[in-house]
């Protein structure tokens, strides 16, 4: 079954066309990631899918229902989680109070206004289990803001699995690691998503090939293939447009 | 523990100096210092707008005077209106304008909402200027009983006495605070500074912003409105000079960043300073402005996080050389 599935979807930002008729399907329980070139349309894709924008025309379902267009809150209590290409936790608050917003949120504590945040324990423990899994237990007190580079990624993936998505989006999630920090990263993500769907943009070819089960390669906003890894790596196509390119570049 | 034991005996020297105040100083010290506590709760208001949610308001006066007016014409109006549904009025007026104008405000951040709210500030202020059959236009609302404070069964406190409503005018005062304090310690304010650090994460995590942005300008609104309410029994009289201008909207503003924006007492610090200010400017110069503004401009430059960072940077600095030597 598609856990997530796009219809025929477009997106042009006054004109501009960025996605063009693009029909994603991500079957539940697989990694999917969707690689393409820069301005391939990658971000606006996530963008459009999780209700940051609304999109031009076609439909996106989630679990065989419609979601097109639904607020980000919303798709969040129905089981989409997200992560930023650009960092974007609680720079101000520290880690530990960043993690406890997203158990709160798991937890559907919105609006209460009769205890102190304190001395509710079992947030408390469970924001501190959080933070033991992802190492991120001796910065407890630390503001967000204060974490170094590769920390702080960890924790803003952990933000989006805290409310333990069914879906997750991850986009380029090792962004601007260095080898170690990616390492680690991609192990963090394959450890706290066992058995989850997740869809990743990535821009690491390595990390692409060893985490994803099924590549989508988008290319000026079109879907040029989707198929397992060493499918995507013959298809001549996707060499000409991407995988060929980033071979030049690297020589 | 210690440090438990610290607190208490910290807050019972608070209760005792706010008991004994009225029978060591002056009638004039005792108003001096509910209008204070009032222009404290006032300002820790705007604070929770300001430094948790991370909006400024330009026409905070609108929630205070709206309340003021409110109560002002409860008791005039309504023969026999007692005490406490009269500040409950206030409240309530000030939270309903917060929730009638919430739409078009959880909408907008940075410099629109503070724009907004300033429009709307002035728009209130002109309303109550030019309705004169309701407001009194410029010579405001005065001469409404102040009813006495009715215990069933128990006592009837006269409030015309200046003591005793010293001692109202400050219980109220620190209810609410404590209320409002109570607030930010519960998920609700956590999340409400969550809109403050990142508002569109916390969209991504599921919870609702403009709900939760409303929920607490009417809080501020309402909170603000029971404090011109007490403002309009203290003074006997609400005009829109008084309670509605510019300068009522900017004065929180000043004590919020002198106390501390981010921090629940820091805005209370700032409002004694002010206070404290007025009354030693006063007894050489009529232009309190000037040093005020002259105080302000001083701690925007070089001290950015108030007084109270001042004093927990002095306090860091102290504890770290304490450690290191």
């Amino acid at each position: 079954m598609n856990i997530l599935e796009t219809k025929g979807l477009y997106h042009d930002f006054s004109g501009l066309e960025v996605l063009f008729d693009v029909n994603l399907q991500v079957e539940e329980g697989e990694r999917h990631a969707v690689i393409g070139p820069n301005g391939a349309g990658k971000t606006t894709l996530f963008n459009v899918v999780t209700g940051t924008y609304q999109p031009s025309r076609g439909k996106v379902f989630f679990k065989g229902k419609e979601i097109t267009g639904a607020k980000p809150h919303k798709l969040t209590r129905l089981g989409v989680g997200r992560s930023f290409q650009i960092t974007s936790t609680f720079n101000r608050l520290t880690t530990f109070q960043n993690i406890r917003l997203a158990i709160l949120s798991k937890k559907g504590i919105r609006f209460h206004l009769f205890h102190k945040v304190d001395k509710m324990e079992d947030i408390t423990k469970e924001t501190e289990e959080v933070l033991k899994r992802i190492n991120l237990d001796r910065e407890r007190n630390m503001p967000a803001g204060m974490l170094s580079y590769g920390k702080h990624r960890s924790l803003e993936i952990s933000l989006a699995l805290a409310t333990e998505p069914d879906l997750i989006m991850l986009d380029e999630p090792t962004a601007g690691m260095s080898r170690d920090e990616t390492h680690y990263a991609v192990e963090l993500i394959r450890r706290l998503t066992e058995g989850k769907t997740v869809v990743i943009i990535e821009h690491d070819m390595d990390v692409v090939f060893s985490l994803a089960d099924r590549i989508t390669v988008l290319h000026h906003g079109e879907i040029l293939a989707t198929g397992p890894p060493h499918q995507i790596r013959q298809n001549q196509a996707v060499k000409d447009a991407y995988l060929g390119e980033t071979e030049v570049e690297r020589a | 523990m210690k440090n438990n034991n610290h607190k208490w005996i910290l807050w019972v020297v608070v209760f005792i100096i706010l008991a004994a105040f009225p029978r060591v100083f002056g009638i004039y010290y005792i108003n001096f210092f509910a209008a204070f506590a009032i222009f404290s709760l006032y300002a820790v208001t705007l604070n929770l707008m300001l430094g948790y949610m991370g909006v400024l308001s330009f026409g905070h006066a609108m929630f205070f005077g709206t309340g003021a007016y409110a109560t002002a014409l409860a008791l005039t109006h309504i023969q026999g209106f007692p005490l406490l549904p009269a500040v409950l009025v206030g409240g309530l007026a000030g939270g309903l304008l917060a929730l009638i104008l919430s739409p078009l405000l959880v909408r907008v951040t940075g410099t629109a909402f503070a724009m907004l709210t300033l429009a709307f500030g002035q728009l209130i202020f002109v309303l109550a200027l030019k309705y004169r059959e309701v407001t009194g236009g410029e010579d405001g609302i005065g001469g409404y009983p102040i009813p006495p404070l009715h215990i069933p069964g128990v006592a009837s406190i006269d409030m015309t006495n200046q003591i005793n409503f010293y001692y109202f005018a400050v219980a109220v005062v620190a209810i609410c605070l404590f209320i409002l304090w109570f607030y930010t310690q519960t998920p609700f304010g956590n999340v409400v500074v969550g809109v403050r650090d990142n508002s569109v994460r916390l969209d991504y995590l599921g919870f609702n912003l403009s709900q939760t942005k409303a929920i607490n300008l009417i809080v501020c609104g309402a909170f603000a409105g029971i404090a011109g309410a007490v403002h309009a029994l203290l003074q006997k009289l609400v005009s829109t000079v008084g309670v509605l201008d510019i300068s009522t909207s900017f004065a929180p503003i000043m004590m919020a960043y002198i106390g501390g924006v981010g921090s629940f007492f820091g805005p209370i610090i700032g409002s004694g300073v002010l206070h404290l200010l007025e009354d030693l400017v006063i007894r050489f110069t009529q232009r309190i402005g000037l040093v005020n503004g002259v105080i302000f401009i001083l701690v925007v430059l070089y001290a950015p996080t108030g007084l109270v960072g001042l004093f927990g940077a002095a306090k860091a600095k102290w504890f770290h050389r304490g450690k290191a030597s």
